[in-house]
């Protein structure tokens, strides 16, 4: 099987899937055809998506890369950077606060991985805990209110049917991080180190800096998660980022990256996180409890691998 | 004419063992030069000395006549040594155009991100392979589903490409089939058709009588002999690596 057609043969899958799901629907729950549904699949995306991408990006990288620190990165980034508005900080500078908070707990996974050498399993699980430890000890497990309201319309605003969150973080990340994996250098990097990481170091691409930068950019994005949530519920929540590792990364793996690293493409993993979100939703709709919708998230990248070793052997 | 490469006086030791001793040797530019040797001759050694990979504890290495201290590979590379390596550092999720570019890829700086110049390269590797006359129907094909002759085409490229003008090439042909090894043997041809020199290292004396204008035999870390192709027999050659030969008797005594 040729690697490149990994992520186009599981778009298809999605889109084969997707239109499964929405042919149930339409005979089991027709009143899931409505706008607002769209809309509240869009705004329910957004966190998942951003953080999905940077989890997508580690990964592709290679080097055993896995980012478990995900949504400890995004609950903390919310509780510290509302603490700093409440110690003074200036509102206007909240979004930006954010985003480098998050770029900053990326740097700690990122060094711990690339500087200390520990196996990116371990060191992000190490900074799972002490981040999401830190959030929930610093408030007392409490929310903190007091967003500026002037960031609500961002949280909960649309044009159209699309969240703004949605048009303004999630679009152009995915569009750039896309154009750079594919025509840049840089991305090439990516793609050689993730997939044959002698072979890369030999011929000169610094694999550490670039490995570190990766997990920068998946706390920045993580840091943009965060202020979704911020300017969506008007206060930050300690524990808002739970199960986002997890959830990230069956993204990531539906939407067909190596976990080996150095194959994959970013909208695959966008399709996997809206059909993610639409499943979730669907199983809302038809009020099925929410404690099935985890394990169905499960069956689904049970699912799509399962495919997936079936289309290879075909190939083969 | 200065030798392209001039060794002189090259020892390593590691700890007490002298893995390489007092070995003189000139490499010239145009030239197909073997080194051969039983298996901790030393010729590997001296070949990594001479790539960057290790510094020598005793002599000299001159370039054009310039004396020179490799720290790195890197520094290597840009004095113009090319090592295409065992494990041939090429990644198979790439193509061909994409390898040989590697690490050093053609790029338009906007808004401070290195856009990929396709085209360019593209057209350069269109140029480098047919000059090597390399059979490689697509330059966009990627290299893990290629044979392990076009392999070494397309590292054999990429080593041109990086300007170098001496080309290292260690077990080049050490598990390929007949004709993928005829193949590889005429590409090395054609690097020296284009006054690169080359560094070949091989067990194979049937493909080493082939190409080699010259010959080095390393025994126990000292060269031991060095043989024009047209005045020395594979029996010779033979006798020399595994200690039959006369010489190669005078050189156990000596050491």
């Amino acid at each position: 099987m040729k690697l490149t057609s990994l992520p186009k043969a599981r778009i298809l899958v999605l889109f084969v899937l997707w239109l499964a799901l929405l042919g149930l629907l339409a005979m089991f729950a027709p009143a899931f055809f409505q706008p607002a549904v769209l809309r509240s699949i869009l705004q329910f995306s957004t966190v998942l998506a951003l953080v999905s991408l940077g989890q997508a990006l580690v990964v592709l990288g290679g080097g055993a890369g896995i980012d478990l620190a995900v949504g400890a990165m995004v609950s903390l980034v919310a509780i510290l950077s509302m603490l700093a508005v409440r110690a003074g900080l200036p509102g206007f500078l909240l979004p930006p606060a954010a985003i480098l908070l998050g770029g900053l707990l990326g740097l700690g996974n990122g060094l711990l991985v690339t500087r200390l050498g520990l196996l990116p399993l371990i060191a992000t699980l190490g900074t799972l805990f002490l981040y999401g430890g830190l959030a929930l000890a610093l408030t007392g497990g409490g929310p903190v209110p007091g967003v500026p309201a002037w960031l609500f319309p961002f949280g909960r605003g649309t044009l159209g049917l699309v969240p703004w969150h949605f048009l303004a973080f999630v679009l152009p990340v995915f569009v750039l991080v896309a154009l750079i994996l594919s025509q840049t250098a840089w991305g090439r990097w990516v793609r050689a180190m993730g997939f044959r990481e002698n072979a890369a170091r030999l011929a000169g691409i610094p694999v550490s800096r670039v490995r570190l930068l990766l997990y920068v950019t998946s706390g920045l994005l993580a840091g943009m998660a965060a202020l979704v949530t911020l300017a969506w519920f008007g206060s930050a929540r300690p524990n808002i980022g739970q199960n986002l590792e997890l959830e990230s990364l069956a993204a990531v793996l539906v939407g067909g990256v190596s976990i080996l690293g150095g194959a994959g493409g970013v909208f695959g993993v966008l399709a996997a996180v809206l059909f993610i979100v639409s499943l979730k939703t669907a199983m809302q709709f038809s009020n099925i409890a929410t404690t099935w919708q985890v394990g169905a998230i499960g069956l689904l990248l049970i699912l799509v691998l399962l495919i997936d070793r079936r289309t290879v052997r075909w190939n083969a | 004419m200065t030798p392209f490469v001039q060794a002189r006086g090259i020892g390593k030791s590691f700890g007490g063992l002298k893995a390489l001793d007092g070995v003189d040797l000139d490499i010239h530019q145009g030239e197909v030069l073997a080194l051969l040797g039983d298996n901790g001759a030393g010729k590997s050694t001296f070949v990594k000395i001479l790539a960057g990979a290790q510094p020598q504890s005793r002599g000299e290495i001159r370039i054009e006549g310039r004396p020179v201290a490799f720290a790195s590979p890197h520094d290597a590379a840009r004095a113009g040594i090319a090592t295409i390596y065992q494990e041939l550092a090429l990644s198979e999720n790439l193509n061909v155009v994409e390898n040989v570019f590697l690490g050093r890829e053609v790029v338009r700086r906007v808004l401070g991100f290195p856009w990929l110049r396709r085209r360019a390269m593209r057209q350069r590797v269109d140029t480098l392979l047919r000059e090597l006359d390399a059979h490689i129907p697509d330059p966009l094909a990627r290299v893990g589903g290629m044979s392990g002759g076009q392999r070494q085409a397309v590292a054999i490229a990429r080593a041109l490409d990086q300007g170098g003008r001496l080309v290292i090439m260690d077990e080049p042909t050490a598990a390929l089939a007949v004709a993928e090894t005829r193949k590889v043997l005429k590409l090395v041809r054609q690097l020296a058709a284009r006054n690169c020199a080359v560094i070949l290292i091989s067990h194979n004396i049937g493909d080493v009588f082939e190409v080699a204008d010259r010959m080095a035999v390393f025994r126990r870390g000292r060269k031991i002999a060095e043989r024009q192709r047209a005045a020395t027999t594979p029996d010779e050659i033979v006798a020399l690596i595994t200690g039959a030969h006369p010489d190669a008797r005078t050189a156990d005594l000596a050491a």
